[in-house]
């Protein structure tokens, strides 16, 4: 499998990148709601950590793929598809893409408001993106928490509409994203 | 003849001596003669600092009571006395310091006070060490805390400046019980610093 995209199949670095932040956000939603259902207190605080760390972690991965997919092409959607289809499914991307960094940076930002610098895996400390601040804090913390709403509404249309190619539609999407699918030839 | 003129004289210069060692003796036994200073609490500073999840955080205590005697041309007659109240403590989050006062860390309803207690002052290259116990969660152990001091006259009133940091090992002292005993989140080394202004009696 080639490194780089083509125009009907993703490439190793983004499939590879687009797996890994699938799992990462399956961790990040068990270690928020693992420290939600816990008082104060050292195991909350741990928690808190590693998923502020691996928050930070994921918007590396999303600026990372958001420069890729612009130096690279981009596999078109099926010519079959209505144009209101197109239309919702690039409106999807778009709105993961905005969500992988607004998750991320509402949480810094809620981290900051608070007073509590943020560490990634104790490597290095981030800046504080905004002055300490009680009611920005309050705001934020509903922010992160609303997004991670969204964010769960548009993922379940994203797999929803993976499936419905892969099953119904029986076209490649789907597996022009996963590493041992194979795909239409390119045209010689 | 010669011999009783001797012993004469050598009589009073005896006594003079005797009545100068009882003074001697009487001076080391009262409190040296050396300035008394008590906190200005407003113009005075009391930090810790101490890694949480990886990263930097400070504090501070907002009472933190002291009596210093001090000269520093007389380190033998210095003392120096902290009482920190505890419940005084402000990390700059509610939450957290409800968390810092609670029984497996502070534990300030049981232990309302830290207290550091010097009674020997060293001379060190960059200013001087105070060598005494700390008791922190009824804990005693040793601790020496260097400082700087300095006097000036403000106002016609004599002020010292004393200025310092050390650390200490928040485990040693048993803050940090349960979950809290763990050093991963919460680093076991704090720092302490501080910046008091002290007035003279």
């Amino acid at each position: 499998m080639a490194l780089r995209n083509t125009t009907r199949r993703w490439g190793a670095l983004s499939q590879l990148l687009h797996w890994l932040i699938v799992i990462l956000i399956i961790l990040q939603v068990t270690l928020a709601s693992m420290a939600d259902d816990l008082p104060a207190g050292a195991k909350k605080l741990g928690l808190l950590a590693r998923h502020k760390s691996v928050g930070i972690t994921i918007l590396m991965l999303a600026l990372a793929r958001l420069v890729w997919r612009l130096l690279n092409p981009t596999p078109a959607l099926p010519q079959t598809l209505k144009s209101w289809e197109q239309s919702l499914a690039r409106l999807t991307h778009a709105l993961l893409y905005v969500l992988l960094f607004a998750m991320p940076l509402s949480g810094w930002m809620m981290s900051s408001a608070r007073g509590f610098p943020v560490s990634w895996f104790g490597f290095f400390t981030l800046p504080d993106l905004v002055p300490k601040n009680r009611s920005l804090y309050e705001a934020l913390l509903t922010t992160h928490s609303t997004l991670a709403w969204v964010l769960g509404a548009v993922v379940t249309l994203h797999v929803a509409a993976a499936l419905k190619h892969h099953f119904m539609l029986r076209d490649d999407v789907l597996r022009r994203m996963l590493p041992l699918g194979s795909s239409t030839p390119e045209p010689k | 003849m010669t011999r009783l003129t001797a012993s004469l004289a050598a009589l009073p210069a005896r006594a003079l001596g005797a009545a100068l060692c009882l003074v001697l003796v009487a001076r080391a036994a009262e409190p040296a003669a050396v300035p008394h200073y008590t906190l200005d609490q407003a113009k005075s500073s009391l930090e810790f600092t101490f890694t949480q999840a990886g990263a930097q955080n400070k504090g501070r205590f907002k009472s933190f009571p002291v009596s210093f005697d001090f000269a520093p041309d007389k380190l033998t007659a210095g003392r120096l006395d902290v009482a920190v109240e505890m419940g005084s403590l402000d990390s700059g989050d509610q939450e957290r310091d409800d968390t810092l006062r609670s029984e497996d860390l502070f534990s300030v309803k049981k232990f309302p006070q830290a207290h550091f207690l010097a009674t020997q002052f060293v001379q060190t290259a960059a200013g001087f060490e105070a060598v005494g116990k700390l008791t922190l969660r009824g804990v005693t152990r040793d601790l020496r805390v260097p400082f700087t001091f300095r006097t000036a006259t403000e106002n016609g009133a004599t002020v010292g400046y004393m200025s310092g940091k050390t650390s200490l090992k928040r485990l040693d002292y048993g803050v940090g019980q349960g979950d809290w005993k763990a050093t991963d989140q919460v680093g076991n080394e704090v720092g302490v610093s501080f910046s008091l202004r002290l007035t003279a009696h």
